[in-house]
């Protein structure tokens, strides 16, 4: 903290030195408040909880330098640790003409498509990768005509990052890296990365120390309709022995491609991933092995992301360190009215493992295939697909629909015992009407319909989920919304068979609104980049103030 | 705890006190690769609309939608709209796709790290809006986007330009 203070101090000193500066002094503030009070469950027990979280972050600018500050009152928290005081601070000095960008204190970053460096935070999973430290960088475009382009930057400093899963675990990082990349032309970018760290990995009985070797390097190139992205990343961890693990130096490796094609009325893209950056036996997968990809890494998961309440909750939880899959995802707008969507995407793991242990031990040995390169579909790979097809249509300026369907279809292989394999499928049809009837005035109606198989269901393997929700609107002020949701599985940790949710927001003006909400929650998975967690059912009232000053 | 509270104190005063929402230059590549500059779009605007978005985003898709109907009554009086482009790594390949396909020919440019939303505010939230004059001043922000929001943006916008 002294440390940052003093950063702070000389460059206020530096910036003031010249009197010849006229000072341009601009502040804003955002604050998000959320407050909850009812029951929760978790692992069958419904309980007391309350949450009373406010976050504040605070921007201050003088001419080129910006000094940013986040205080944080979680007490307690919705999900994660308890927490009261400055969060993230930073000073930041940005010269456009020269070209230069200068941070010290808290920072995010992403490379290329992330496969060495991706840091980011998402406060609803209580996922923040975020770097303490110091961060340079440098770009600058020669000539105008044919500009040929290059950038730097190199950064360091200390990542604490909290296991989302279990947030008191605590893994803590020091990281380095360096990239570099080229514009040798308008249809080309060149572009290299090294990360090194070093880390300190606990797990339930001991804490592991690594050093980590992240290269990669990665490539964009455009030509005619297309444009052409690829990226291959190799990681190396080295581990020492504790009283857990012996001596390791595992190695992994990860390849993401984006083939996309646009003219216009039918954009197309492909995305292609295999991630090998721990290929391990099935019994060595936890999600606090030091070999596995590390936190500061976030590939793609070239998977679509979808937006409404039933699609979302059955997602493919994308494992990074061994996936292979691709995906391809069509537009098609044949006019300005109507709009198609289509997407269809398939993953599974590389290599089936059997077990070779003899007199009850477990031993697995990996069956190589040569394949390997191309998502399988058989049980024995944990296979999951999905197709999802959407059309939206503006009938006339106040009426709106929306239809969807969408199939998934997976498993996840049980290698002793093959018959206890979970396998899974899911149909769902969303839709979406929006009808205005005074101008300001908007209904809208939201449907979905899902038929779900899942073999490992404790009672009926076959169930269904319904949703509907109706909402209406005055622009630009308010909203008011009402959910129901039903369900014939009888496998809910509540005991619940229906949910209903009343919700409404008032925008107080432009930039603050306030959110109220009371009823049942069902919960469930959610995933952000592929970082999922379990949401936990919630019964009782919410209210949000988010404002900007 | 004194000198945090106070250090609050100051900054809420100074946030109290300053001009909130703050205009900055950047400049972020375009859906071709192509640096664009927000200083070269204001010396040929006279009103900038700023536009944050991403392809999940399912209101910020109908915004623009409502968006280019007002950008092609008013580009020709000095009215520019930006979409900034917050994928990430998982759909940012998808962003051209969606663009070209749609028709759109206002300028995308992509803030895949978020640098330019944290710059002007940006917080979890989306769309988010800014409406900039001539004089880089920031006139109207807007977060969130409901079905009829376009004819008070209409408004907002109409009123920058002096047109009736």
């Amino acid at each position: 903290m002294k440390k940052f203070l003093l950063i702070t101090l000389f460059i206020f000193i530096a910036a003031g030195a010249n009197a010849q500066i006229k000072l341009n002094v601009k502040a804003a503030l955002n604050n998000l408040f959320r407050y909850g009070s009812g029951n929760e469950t978790n692992l069958g027990q419904t309980y007391g909880k309350e949450y009373f979280e406010n976050v504040s972050d605070a921007r201050l600018s003088i001419n080129d330098i910006v000094f940013g500050m986040r205080y944080e009152i979680d007490r307690p928290i919705e999900y994660g640790n308890d927490f009261l005081g400055i969060k993230k601070r930073y000073v930041e000095y940005t010269n456009d003409e020269v070209g230069i960008n200068l941070r010290a204190g808290d920072f995010w970053e992403i490379i290329g498509r992330g496969l060495s460096l991706n840091v980011f935070e998402d406060r609803f999973l209580y996922y923040d990768t975020g770097i303490d430290g110091v961060r340079a960088s440098y770009k600058k475009t020669f000539g105008q005509k044919n500009p040929f382009k290059v950038k730097g930057m190199i950064l360091g400093g200390k990542m604490t990052f909290n296991d989302y899963l279990v947030p008191t675990r605590v893994e803590t990082y020091d990281v380095r890296s360096g990239n570099f990349e080229l514009a040798p032309a308008k249809f080309m970018i060149l572009g290299g990365n090294y990360v090194y760290s070093t880390g300190s990995v606990p797990t339930s009985i001991d804490t592991t120390a690594t050093k980590s070797y992240v290269p990669e390097a990665y490539g964009w190139l455009k030509f005619s309709n297309f444009q052409w992205f690829l990226s291959y990343a190799h990681k190396q961890t080295n581990t020492e022995e504790n009283t857990l693990y012996d001596a390791m130096n595992a190695k992994g490796d990860g390849f993401y491609s984006s083939l996309s094609y646009s003219i216009p009325k039918v954009g197309l893209t492909f995305d292609y991933k295999n991630y090998r950056f721990d290929l391990t036996a099935p019994d060595y997968r936890g999600n606090d092995r030091p070999t596995r990809m590390l936190p500061y890494q976030n590939p793609p998961t070239a998977i679509k992301e979808h937006a409404t309440t039933l699609l979302s909750r059955y997602p493919h939880v994308v494992d990074f360190n061994d996936e292979v899959g691709a995906q391809m995802d069509v537009i098609y707008a044949p006019n300005d009215k109507m709009t198609f969507n289509f997407n269809t995407a398939a993953a599974s793991r590389h290599y089936n493992y059997i077990n070779s242990g003899v007199g009850g031990l477990v031993e697995y040995e990996r069956v190589d295939r040569s394949d390997d390169f191309i998502p399988s579909f058989s049980d024995e790979f944990s296979p999951w697909y999905e197709f999802f097809a959407e059309g939206e249509y503006y009938v006339s300026d106040n009426f709106y629909g929306k239809v969807a369907y969408d199939y998934q279809n997976s498993v996840i292989y049980d290698y002793l015992s093959p018959e206890n394999s979970e396998k899974q499928w899911v149909h769902t049809i969303p839709t979406e009407f929006r009808y205005t009837f005074i101008p300001e005035y908007t209904f809208k109606l939201s449907f979905e319909q899902q038929f779900l198989y899942n073999s490992n269901a404790a009672t009926d393997k076959n169930f269904m989920n319904q949703l509907i929700a109706l909402s209406l609107s005055k622009s630009p002020e308010l909203s008011a919304t009402i959910g129901y949701e039903w369900t014939t599985s009888d496998d809910e940790p509540t005991g619940k068979t229906n949910w209903l949710l009343g919700e409404v927001s008032y925008k107080i003006n432009p930039t603050n609104t306030v959110t109220v909400s009371y009823g049942t929650e069902r919960g469930g998975v959610r995933c952000t980049n592929g970082i999922c967690r379990y949401v936990r059912p919630f019964e009782g009232f919410r209210l949000t103030i988010n404002s900007k000053f | 705890m004194k000198k945090l509270s106070l250090l609050i104190v100051l900054l809420f005063v100074f946030v109290s006190v300053s001009k909130a929402q703050m205009y900055f230059e950047f400049t972020l590549p375009d859906i071709d690769g192509t640096d664009v500059s927000m200083s070269k779009i204001m010396d040929k605007s006279n009103v900038v609309m700023l536009s944050f978005w991403a392809t999940w985003c399912t209101p910020c898709k109908e915004e623009m939608k409502k968006m280019n109907d007002i950008y092609e009554k008013y580009k020709d009086k000095g009215f520019t709209y930006v979409a900034l482009n917050n994928d990430n790594q998982k759909s940012v390949s998808k962003v051209k796709s969606f663009i070209v396909a749609q028709g759109y020919k206002f300028p995308v440019l992509l803030d895949t790290d978020k640098k330019v939303f944290e710059g002007y505010s940006g917080k979890d939230e989306m769309p988010y809006s800014l409406l900039i004059n001539k004089n880089k001043e920031i006139i109207a922000v807007h977060t969130g986007f409901k079905t009829g929001d376009e004819k008070m943006i209409e408004e907002e916008i109409k009123a920058a330009l002096e047109v009736k």
